[in-house]
């Protein structure tokens, strides 16, 4: 069970979002101030905070539990849309979410800085592929056989997993993953998408897992 | 400001020691002359005496002569000739008989007759060598003596001066032209070397785009230029620097404004959502369903509203730099696809290279093009289940295009609210140097995205 520090000033929106989360399985610590941060934060998987508090704003508040809890993932939520506060707020804070949201997003949300903190489950299920994502084994389920991938089709997979049901431009995996700018027409992505899907999709022709975003780049989709 | 640290008392100083210079070299020189004239006494006294001096002389002397004999006349004559050694003398007897000559080197005929008497006197008058004729003795019965002497032993000394002299006294006064040139010119050129100080001073631009205060070194009327200069430079600073303060505060104020419109409007959604997790009827459904809707639209409303006060104010924050607009648009459909796919639409994205794919925009401004222009196909053209993203190159520009298969503009009904979102992508476009134009029909509308080459 995930621990969520939640800090929102009004009552209606802090209360909904608290059953909320509750209901879909996270242990919710709800603040109405920043005042308590300290007392609260420790063993916290992520934090999400409102910028327009009492007493201490939710940026002063988040650059405080970046400062001393740098493995801490925090989500802004507010209704503060402006560029200038995106910006600040992304400055430390991971996410920044604005008001009205759906509470579809905010959990969607929070999964992916739960997964790229790999505060999430050790076992993913992909599929016909069980992954335990800390030292990233793969197991075929229908085989209960382990696929040892190469240096770069595992850096890859990681990657995507990283970035679970997000679609990457091929720009976006080759710097990810080889950390050099891409290169317009380079053939090496396409490549070793080849060889990761021959080893982990049933049909590498028809792939399933690596799906093929036309136009645009790949998916992995849970 | 005193009037002894004015360019104008400076000039005027200037002026006055010219015509000084003036005044003292007219001083100056018969001083000098004067003084050369002392120094040089044994050369000069002689000629210093006037004509008429020497000839008073020798009419005197030759009237008090007693003794009419040759031998006393001879000594008369040495006796002038040690005192004018250039001189020559003569004595023609009552008779015309030419009787006793000294240092005389012309012809002159042992007798003279009236005529050639005539014509010696007529000669002589005026004329080179200075002349003088006197009758010996009280009468004209003894004849008379001639004393002949160059005219240059009576030049005026101021003449000697200057023959002797010339050359000093000609590159004196030049000198002093000169000088005084050289001063004015350094007068003129210290003028115009600050003058020029300031200009640059008022062309160089800080870092936040206004001049940069000069320093005042001196009090004079460039200084007290300097100065206002200064002084308007620090009015304009203030004042930029109020006008920031304004944009702050109106960016603050429609910030804080909109959120306390879209606080109301997520507990809305919080109710909404808290309703829909109850057993509820088809109609109630339907009627979260729209009021979810309408949570959205009103969202985007607020955005758009605000963004669009922001934009008309030109309080807007534009930075545009060079970005890989094809990388970019991929990256912004990677957000949208997921969005246009749970909605269940065909999504065709085709986007090839162009050119150059480097444009000069602000990215955040494309960005926001973009989102309006998705959002609309969502809220207005989602009956074709359709979106299509794709380039295109001409000879004259390269565009994105983005298409939809609903109804067209002009006959959705509720297509009013996408006029703010659509003004705020007209600004933008434009705000950028880009163009756009809008094609748009019963069975759907093309958008294209021009980038002029």
């Amino acid at each position: 069970m995930y621990r969520i520090l939640y800090i929102e000033d009004e009552k209606e929106i802090g209360q909904w979002v608290t059953k909320d989360l509750t209901e879909r399985g996270y242990e919710v610590t709800w603040l109405e101030s920043g005042e308590e941060v300290d007392q609260h934060i420790a063993f916290k998987d992520i934090a999400i905070l409102d910028v327009m508090l009492p007493g201490l704003d939710g940026f002063s508040i988040g650059k405080r539990i970046k400062r001393e809890n740098k493995e801490i993932p925090i989500l802004m939520l507010s209704a503060r849309t402006a560029v200038e506060d995106k910006i600040e707020g992304l400055n430390f804070a991971d996410d920044y979410l604005t008001k009205p949201f759906h509470p579809d997003e905010l959990i969607a949300r929070i999964e992916v800085l739960l997964r790229r903190y790999q505060k999430n489950d050790d076992v993913l299920d992909l599929q016909h592929l069980k992954i335990y994502t800390k030292d990233m084994r793969i197991i075929n389920k229908e085989t209960d056989e382990e696929i040892q991938l190469t240096g770069k089709q595992f850096y890859l997979l990681q990657y995507f997993i990283r970035h679970l049901n997000q679609i990457l431009t091929k720009e976006q995996l080759y710097e990810g993953v080889w950390g050099e700018s891409y290169i317009e027409g380079d053939k090496t992505l396409m490549v070793h998408i080849r060889y990761l899907r021959e080893k982990i999709e049933i049909n590498p022709a028809k792939p399933t897992i690596i799906e093929t975003i036309r136009g645009i780049g790949y998916r992995v989709k849970q | 400001m005193k009037f002894f640290r004015s360019l104008l008392a400076k000039y005027m100083f200037i002026i006055l020691l010219a015509i000084s210079i003036v005044q003292i070299a007219y001083l100056v020189i018969p001083l000098f002359v004067l003084g050369i004239a002392q120094n040089g006494e044994d050369d000069l006294s002689k000629g210093a005496e006037i004509e008429s001096k020497v000839e008073g002389k020798w009419h005197a002397e030759a009237k008090s002569l007693k003794n009419m004999t040759e031998e006393a006349i001879v000594q008369h004559f040495e006796s002038w000739k040690k005192q004018y050694p250039k001189a020559s003398m003569f004595w023609v007897g009552e008779d015309g008989t030419l009787l006793t000559t000294l240092n005389v080197t012309e012809q002159l005929p042992s007798k003279w007759t009236p005529a050639f008497t005539t014509k010696f006197i007529k000669e002589r008058y005026g004329g080179d060598p200075f002349t003088v004729i006197a009758f010996l003795g009280e009468d004209e019965s003894n004849g008379f003596i001639v004393f002949e002497i160059p005219k240059e032993v009576f030049t005026p000394p101021i003449r000697s001066v200057y023959e002797k002299y010339g050359a000093f006294v000609f590159f004196g006064v030049i000198a002093i032209i000169l000088f005084f040139i050289i001063i004015s010119f350094l007068f003129f050129k210290g003028i115009r070397k600050r003058l020029l100080h300031l200009q640059e001073a008022m062309e160089l631009r800080d870092v936040d785009g206004l001049p940069i205060e000069t320093k005042v070194k001196k009090k004079d009327e460039i200084g007290q230029l300097e100065h206002s200069f200064n002084r308007m430079v620090c009015e304009l600073r203030e004042s930029k620097n109020r006008e920031q303060k304004e944009e702050q505060l109106r960016r603050e104020l429609i910030a804080n404004l909109s959120h306390d419109l879209r606080t109301p409007l997520t507990k809305i959604r919080a109710q909404s959502y808290s309703i829909s997790k109850e057993a509820l009827s088809k109609d109630g459904k339907q009627a979260i369903k729209a009021m979810e809707a309408s949570i959205v639209s009103v969202d985007a409303l607020i955005e758009n509203l605000m963004s669009y006060t922001l934009l008309m104010a030109s309080k807007y924050k534009f930075e545009a730099k060079e970005i890989n607009v094809i990388r970019f648009v991929r990256e912004q459909m990677t957000t949208w696809y997921s969005v246009f796919e749970k909605e269940g639409f065909e999504i065709d994205i085709e986007l090839h290279s162009f050119e150059k794919n480097e444009w000069q925009v602000d990215p955040i401004w494309l960005g926001r093009i973009f989102d309006n222009l998705f959002q609309n196909i969502l809220r207005h053209a989602s009956s074709g289940k359709y979106i299509g993203v794709e380039t295109e190159s001409t000879e004259h520009y390269d565009a994105f295009i983005i298409k939809d298969h609903g109804n067209g503009m002009k006959n959705e009904s509720d297509a009013k609210g996408a006029g703010i979102g659509l003004s705020i992508v007209d600004i933008m476009v434009k705000g950028m140097n880009l163009d756009w134009d809008i094609e748009s029909s019963e069975s759907g509308t093309k958008i294209k995205i021009k980038h002029y080459k």
